[in-house]
């Protein structure tokens, strides 16, 4: 290879990480844009002292307890009396088992009544009219700079920038070896293929408003498969069919929940389907790399794990009127343990705890309470040391934690491989397919923290997780101003399940952890991972209230 | 929603112990890089695909290169073998070795672009040591698979001219150490000259006679008597033989050790020690920046009979052959020691040398009156006892150890000295494991040695450069 040549592909891997922060850049810049729009919805008027009564949410709480989104200054009135909602039809007013009722134009309401404008809904003996939020007489706030600013990364310019930075990492893939290689050709010509297929069906059909939070993971996926093109690039193939049946997942679980009531009936059958899925891996499921949580279907194997995180989410979420009328978790804690139960007996720890932190999210989320969190961490260390106690063997596995050096050939052994080819790439890399991490056994699933430090630069390893915790910060935001408590909590503890998952392998790559072997959301090679991240990205997406508007 | 916007705040929580965890990580990363990129699991190290910097001896005597993306050692299997320990094996098992320890300048390491550069960027740069490897060679084959270390050095300017440290194996061709082998490979990554430390034996008298030389006024001309056996307190110390009256010269020679059981004794403990540590025991030690072993002297809850034996360099005393290098360095240059180095510089194959490492730094071991009385006795012992013929004619000072190591394994030899002329400013120290009298074991290698320097030196061969 010419000396120029050479510089040349040197150049592009120091360009990578670079464009890379401009990328991740961009796309959060975009969707931390907008979220902080304050204007009312509605306005209830409180016939009795006048008060206007701004509605800023899409699902309001009205009570006597303070904490309610429409405090009622009334003894008569239930400390959660009712919630008042917005669906694409209108506004809704239920119920929420109060003592006293609610009282719509005059007569109580039995079931969940439409609201119009003008109607007056009595609760606790106060009457209050529903008016539009114009009452307020302030000017609606002028968007369209935002908006054309908006339309210009939601055109594809983001994942233009995406598709040159895949070719330039092809460039460098193709001259990684000896000699010249065609293969990574064609997977930069699948990734194009799938990226501008999903952005056109998503643009023009199903007409969404952005495509930020997409061209993320495209972007974080893409660096997942082409990282593991020098090790093993058969599967990557594989990897690129699971991107797009993710991406698939994600638009059916979007369609599926656009209407969150609906949702909510789905969820008994969820969980029933989570649980025998679980059951069908405990009795048919095949042991590799030390855990019992593979199935085998023909040609294919998968991990049911992956999937019943999608619908552990699903299942602890809910609507604030479902918060308001079922107050006990006892139904989720069941169904936690016997996930977390099944997750034990396959040997699969690390996700066994990757449910359990989510368990106390959710928790958390709909109940508000601090005790129950402290309750269920000091039970789960008293269950921990139960079974450290009768099963020792298991501290065996977690012996070299902090210690690896002194165990390079055994229990330490991945972890003093990724910490010396970590520390070989340095912060700009070796260069795509240049590394010898990849020889080592699960490198491009467990160990891929260390590949992306090794071949990618430190630079950009630490990039893809921080976009990772960063997409954690977004979901808590684009959650506030969520059209259903369902997507807020789904969104929050879905993005915690994620960032949760990513500490546990990278910290447990380079020991800052006990090594777990979970995979890395996005990057990891694994085909039921990916589907299962992009599931729980379609949460995080359906939070974002502009996900849902109709594109004008 | 109210309630679920603050009860979001929780999310915050995983995602702080995420930066808690990535900065912990990255400082880690910053503190350590260097020694995980140089761990011995590295492939790209060790299969040796790196491009890197040359090793050249004092003569530009290739030891290590890289060609073709190969890391190729000098051709000739003696001098491989020679210098091992201090070139290293491309596998980092040797830690101490040149190519480990000037990684960054040989293979253009750092933290920021890691290995990652490619070759046209390569600022791998060569080292020149000021080692001899022709000597070492010949020095490296007087064991003849005895194991020990020898080390020379010009007590002038500090240059090490010959180190090597045995057993030693082929870079070419390590030995898969299977049971047969085992014990004849055991400790081939040490490198013995500044690693390890023996029981010094009669060449720990020098010591004594230096405390008694501070300390004890007219002792030069004192009169001591060995009965070859001596009871203190019910203990016995013994002699090789029974020396009579006898002073301090004729007991350095004669190697009585009685006569420095006594002085031992007569100075006490706690003047003993002090003494010791102001000539470096019991300090730590460092070479080329790094440190190496220790000394020791300890007589702390010593009996009488054992103060006395410590004195004779028996009981808990160590010594590395290093630092009894420095010792006879100080000794030749009236008290002050200069320190020991081994890269004389490093430079790039386009831009001029421009580390030069002979920075003379030098300190004062003993009183420059005690060291001149050390030399002279050093030298009436080589001439009486050795005689100068041992060294062909070179004028030296020496002094030999045996030091027993009990059980029933030979005793370890000992020789070390220096040169007497300043034309020939060569300090040296020689120690062979288990390899019976010093003057039967170390005494051959060490006139090897000199001998060869020696002729090195007449013949200007280090005045080219």
């Amino acid at each position: 290879m010419s000396v120029l040549f050479s510089m040349f592909i040197y150049i592009i891997q120091i360009i990578l990480p670079f464009m890379g922060i401009l990328i991740i850049g961009c796309c959060f810049k975009s969707l931390f844009s907008n979220l902080s729009f304050k204007h009312p919805l509605i306005a209830l008027i409180n016939k009795t002292t006048g008060e206007k009564i701004p509605i800023v949410y899409w699902e309001n709480s009205i009570g006597r307890d303070k904490h309610c989104d429409i405090v009622v200054n009334s003894p008569t009135a239930s400390r959660d009396h009712a919630v008042l909602y917005r669906r694409d039809e209108g506004w809704f007013i239920s119920d929420t088992n109060s003592k006293g009722g609610v009282f719509l134009n005059g007569s109580p309401i039995s079931s969940d009544e439409k609201v119009y404008i003008n109607d007056i809904i009595q609760i606790g003996g106060i009457n209050y009219e529903l008016r539009k939020s114009d009452v307020f007489n302030d000017e609606p706030e002028k968007n369209s700079l935002k908006n054309s600013y908006n339309k210009f990364y939601a055109g594809g310019s983001i994942l233009a920038m995406v598709s040159m930075f895949q070719a330039l990492c092809t460039v460098q893939m193709c001259f990684a070896g000896s000699s010249f290689d065609y293969r990574p050709i064609t997977i930069f010509a699948f990734l194009f293929g799938i990226s501008w297929i999903s952005f056109i069906v998503s643009k023009y059909i199903i007409r969404r408003s952005n495509f930020e939070l997409e061209t993320l993971g495209i972007f974080l996926s893409g660096i997942g498969i082409m990282n593991a093109v020098g090790a093993d690039i058969k599967s990557t193939y594989t990897q690129i069919i699971c991107l797009g049946i993710g991406i698939i997942f994600f638009e059916i679980i979007l369609a599926f929940i656009k209407d969150p009531d609906m949702a909510m009936k789905f969820r008994p059958y969820i969980a029933v389907v989570a649980v025998l899925l679980l059951a069908v891996n405990l009795v048919f499921g095949k042991v590799k790399n030390g855990s019992q949580n593979w199935v085998m279907l023909g040609p294919f194997s998968f991990q049911p794990s992956e999937l019943v995180k999608v619908a552990f989410v699903f299942f602890g979420s809910s609507t604030l009127k479902g918060i308001q009328t079922t107050k006990n978790l006892t139904l989720f804690i069941l169904f936690s343990a016997a996930c977390m139960g099944a997750l034990f007996l396959m040997g699969d720890f690390g996700t066994a705890c990757i449910f359990f932190v989510t368990f106390i999210l959710i928790a958390f989320m709909r109940s508000g309470s601090i005790r129950t969190v402290v309750l269920t961490c000091a039970a789960a260390v008293i269950g921990a040391g139960f079974i450290l106690k009768f099963k020792p063997y298991i501290v065996t596995r977690f012996s070299a934690w902090r210690h690896v050096w002194e165990h390079i050939n055994d229990t330490g052994y991945q972890q003093t491989r990724v910490l010396t080819y970590s520390a070989s790439g340095g912060l700009l890399g070796l260069g795509i397919g240049k590394g010898a991490l990849k020889y080592v056994f699960a490198a491009p699933s467990d160990l891929v923290f260390g590949m992306l430090c090794e071949e990618w630069g430190v630079i950009m390893g630490v990039l893809i997780i921080l976009s990772i915790a960063v997409l954690g910060i977004y979901a808590r935001s684009a959650s506030i101003r969520s059209r259903s408590a369902f997507y807020s909590i789904a969104s929050c503890c879905g993005a915690g399940m994620l960032v949760f998952q990513m500490m546990l392998n990278v910290f447990g790559v380079v020991d800052i952890l006990p090594l777990t072997g979970v995979t890395l959301p996005f990057i990891s090679l694994g085909g039921s991972s990916l589907i299962s991240v992009w599931g729980i990205l379609a949460f995080i997406k359906a939070s974002d209230e502009r996900t849902y508007a109709i594109k004008r | 929603m109210k309630n679920t916007r603050y009860r979001s705040i929780i999310i915050y929580i995983v995602v702080c112990f995420f930066f808690a965890g990535i900065g912990f990580f990255l400082f880690e990363f910053i503190t350590n890089s260097r020694q995980w990129a140089f761990s011995p699991v590295n492939r790209h190290l060790s299969e040796g695909n790196m491009s890197g910097g040359k090793i050249l001896d004092t003569n530009n005597i290739i030891l290590a290169q890289t060609l073709d993306g190969k890391r190729i050692y000098n051709e000739k299997e003696d001098i491989r073998k020679a210098m091992l320990h201090t070139v290293g094996d491309g596998s980092v098992l040797i830690p101490t070795s040149v190519q480990s320890r000037y990684n960054s300048e040989l293979f253009g390491y750092n933290p920021v672009i890691g290995f990652g550069a490619p070759h046209v960027f390569d600022i791998n740069q060569n080292i020149k040591l000021t080692l001899d490897s022709e000597v070492c060679a010949k020095v490296s084959k007087s064991f003849k698979d005895k194991k020990g270390a020898a080390l020379a050095y010009n007590y002038l300017t500090g240059e090490v001219l010959c180190m090597v440290s045995l057993p030693t194996y082929d870079v070419n061709n390590r030995p898969n150490l299977d049971e047969n082998i085992k014990d004849k490979y055991e400790g081939m990554y040490i490198n013995r000259a500044i690693s390890s430390s023996f029981t010094p034996g009669s060449i720990f008298k020098i010591f004594t006679t230096a405390a008694a030389l501070d300390l004890i006024p007219d002792v030069e001309k004192r009169t001591f008597e060995c009965k070859k056996v001596k009871i203190i307190d019910g203990e016995k110390v013994t002699c090789m033989s029974s020396h009579g009256k006898i002073n301090l010269k004729d007991a350095m020679s004669k190697s009585c050790d009685i006569v420095f059981s006594d002085i031992a004794i007569e100075l006490g403990k706690e003047k003993m020690k002090s003494k010791m540590e102001e000539y470096g025991l019991n300090a730590p030690e460092y070479f080329d920046g790094m440190q190496v072993i220790s000394s020791s002297y300890d007589a702390n809850g010593a009996s009488k009979a054992e103060l006395g034996w410590s004195g004779i360099g028996q009981s808990k005393d160590k010594v590395s052959p290093f630092y009894m290098l420095k010792v006879m360095g100080a000794i030749a240059n009236k008290g002050i020691h200069v320190e020991p180095f081994i890269v004389k510089s490093v430079f790039t194959d386009s831009s001029g040398e421009y580390l030069n490492n002979s920075k003379n730094l030098s300190k004062r071991m003993f009183r420059e009156t005690t060291a001149e009385s050390l030399k002279e006795i050093m030298r009436y012992t080589m001439k009486n006892q050795y005689k100068d013929s041992m060294f062909g004619g070179i004028q030296m000072c020496a002094k030999t150890g045996t030091a027993e190591v009990g059980e029933d394994k030979l005793p370890h030899g000992w020789m070390v000295g220096f040169s007497y002329d300043k034309t020939f400013p060569v300090a040296f120290s020689v120690v062979v494991e288990n390899g019976d009298f010093g003057i039967k074991s170390a005494g051959p290698i060490a006139a090897d040695m000199i001998k060869e320097l020696h002729s090195a030196f007449k013949t200007g061969k280090y005045e080219k450069k």
